[in-house]
């Protein structure tokens, strides 16, 4: 198992995939760890990328700092990784705490990358948010990870998921309850006190920028997704149909080639942003489809967008 | 070598030689926050903040008095040398960079109490094929459970802007606390036949 060193914190890490290849880096949510990009690992490999995948500080293998949790540090530690893998594109993407992590290496060391894809994501912290992770740490606080699990599954996935778990949540939360302790995780979302928008620097990214949002995603909706279409001028936001916040777990296929095919089109110079608004496939492997013009993406309801 | 307790027995029971150690080390940490806490507690409270050393005191009391019933114990001569060694290590140490003897204490005790509550998660070792139901398991759980809320007490006092001109010497208290206790805690865990990786 490799670690990387910043300062007195190891950082665990896994390189998959074929050497000298571009590369992806894959960013966990703040309750996960790496073993959850095995799949990805896998498919993005079998289409000839290197992939790299590391628990955050305060996750899994990787050091948890006692007291405090910088989000600077764990830029600096995604940083170190995107070194390690030299010199050959990058494409980074990160979801929810993963992918502020992975906005913000974009804004400060955006020319290293040859691709972002922010998914469920979020650049500042609306009251709804806010108020949310509040109270997702106080439920930490009182009923320790299992509660917070409790919370966040039903919050996160979908009924077709879920159901057929029903009577085996106990195993499905184990591994992510064994490798989660609830200082770390406290600590990780202590990290947001003095939490500073992301907003007003979003413009500083120039690199290509396929933003990922579930149709139904309750924690991060699509207002939070569209800030950053709107401030990253060579974007495009892509909709995940009938898909929560949690979609890189619940449609990993489809995800991974939705990842693998943005690469592969940025690689081959086909890929545009323009800003656009694209609702994805079912399945892997079928079309993105425009967003129908005229409608309005940030509404649930099909309501014609007002004219400027 | 398992990173879990057992084997267990048919009736999903952990053997009684792992509790047996497994209850005297959490005995002797949590009785040894429960001494220290008892000591610093006023006779009368002065600050609505020393209601929580009450409460530290209790809750402490209440993990020693659970195990001391819930456990299948067995003789274990071995355990007399390890208890000695265990409880030296919890004694007061000195704060480096903190002069104040009152303060100094009431950091060693705040980073001793968030060591042995963030650090030593019993519940964790337990097997899935542990009986739910059986008293030592229940104790086990209970413990990990709690900890978790009475480490917020340390969190809030570690974390006080009032210690903030003192963040370096806490935080290599805190880490060093950290250090030896999950060494103790490892130690154990592998003479009953458990690794657990280093932190």
């Amino acid at each position: 198992m490799p670690f990387l060193s910043h300062g007195s914190y190891r950082i665990r890490y896994e390189l998959d995939g074929p050497a000298g290849a571009p590369a992806y880096v894959l960013v966990n949510g703040l309750t996960q760890y790496s073993e959850l990009w095995s799949a990805y690992r896998e498919a993005l490999a079998a289409r000839g990328f290197r992939v790299a995948t590391f628990d955050l500080l305060g996750q899994g293998a990787s050091d948890k700092p006692r007291l405090f949790i910088s989000q600077d540090d764990q830029v600096a530690a995604l940083r170190l990784l995107i070194d390690e893998l030299g010199d050959r594109p990058i494409f980074l993407s990160g979801i929810s705490f993963g992918g502020l992590i992975a906005l913000r290496y974009a804004i400060e060391h955006g020319k290293r990358l040859a691709g972002l894809v922010p998914m469920s994501c979020f650049a500042e912290l609306s009251p709804q948010l806010l108020l949310l992770g509040n109270a997702l740490r106080t439920g930490l606080i009182l009923g320790g990870t299992s509660y917070l699990q409790d919370l966040l599954l039903p919050m996160n996935l979908s009924d077709q998921w879920l159901k057929p778990l029903l009577d085996k949540l106990e195993s499905v939360k184990r591994q992510g309850w064994l490798v989660n302790d609830v200082y770390a995780l406290q600590n990780l979302m202590e990290s947001f006190l003095d939490f500073q928008p992301l907003t007003p620097r979003l413009s500083a990214i120039a690199v290509p920028t396929m933003i990922l949002n579930g149709e139904f995603d309750f924690l991060t909706p699509r207002a939070l997704h569209e800030t950053l279409r709107v401030e990253i001028q060579n974007s495009s936001l892509v909709i995940i149909p009938r898909a929560y916040h949690a979609f890189t777990l619940e449609k990993g296929t489809l995800t991974a080639d939705l990842l693998a095919r943005f690469a592969e089109d940025v690689l081959a110079g086909r890929w545009q942003g323009n800003q656009a608004v694209w609702v994805a496939p079912d399945q892997p492997g079928g079309e993105l489809t425009p967003f129908p013009a005229g409608y309005d993406h940030l509404r649930a309801i099909p309501v014609k967008r007002a004219l400027p | 070598m398992s990173g879990f307790l057992g084997p267990v027995a048919p009736d999903g029971r952990i053997p009684p030689y792992q509790q047996t150690k497994v209850a005297a080390f959490l005995i002797s940490a949590h009785g040894a926050l429960a001494r220290q806490f008892a000591f610093m507690l006023p006779a009368r409270l002065d600050a609505a903040w020393q209601s929580e050393l009450n409460a530290q005191f209790y809750r402490e009391t209440e993990i020693v008095s659970l195990l001391l019933r819930a456990t299948s114990w067995v003789l274990d001569p071995s355990l007399g040398y390890m208890l000695a060694s265990w409880e030296s290590a919890w004694l007061p140490a000195p704060v480096e960079g903190i002069a104040d003897p009152r303060l100094a204490q009431m950091i060693h005790l705040a980073a001793l109490a968030h060591a042995v509550h963030a650090g030593i998660r019993p519940a964790a070792i337990l097997p899935i094929e542990a009986n739910a139901q059986d008293p030592f398991v229940m104790a086990l759980r209970r413990i990990e459970f709690e900890s978790g809320r009475l480490l917020q007490a340390q969190i809030l006092f570690l974390k006080s802007t009032d210690l903030a001109p003192h963040r370096d010497a806490v935080s290599a208290a805190l880490a060093q606390r950290h250090a030896e206790v999950r060494k103790l805690w490892r130690e154990l865990l592998e003479c009953i036949g458990i690794g657990v990786p280093p932190a």
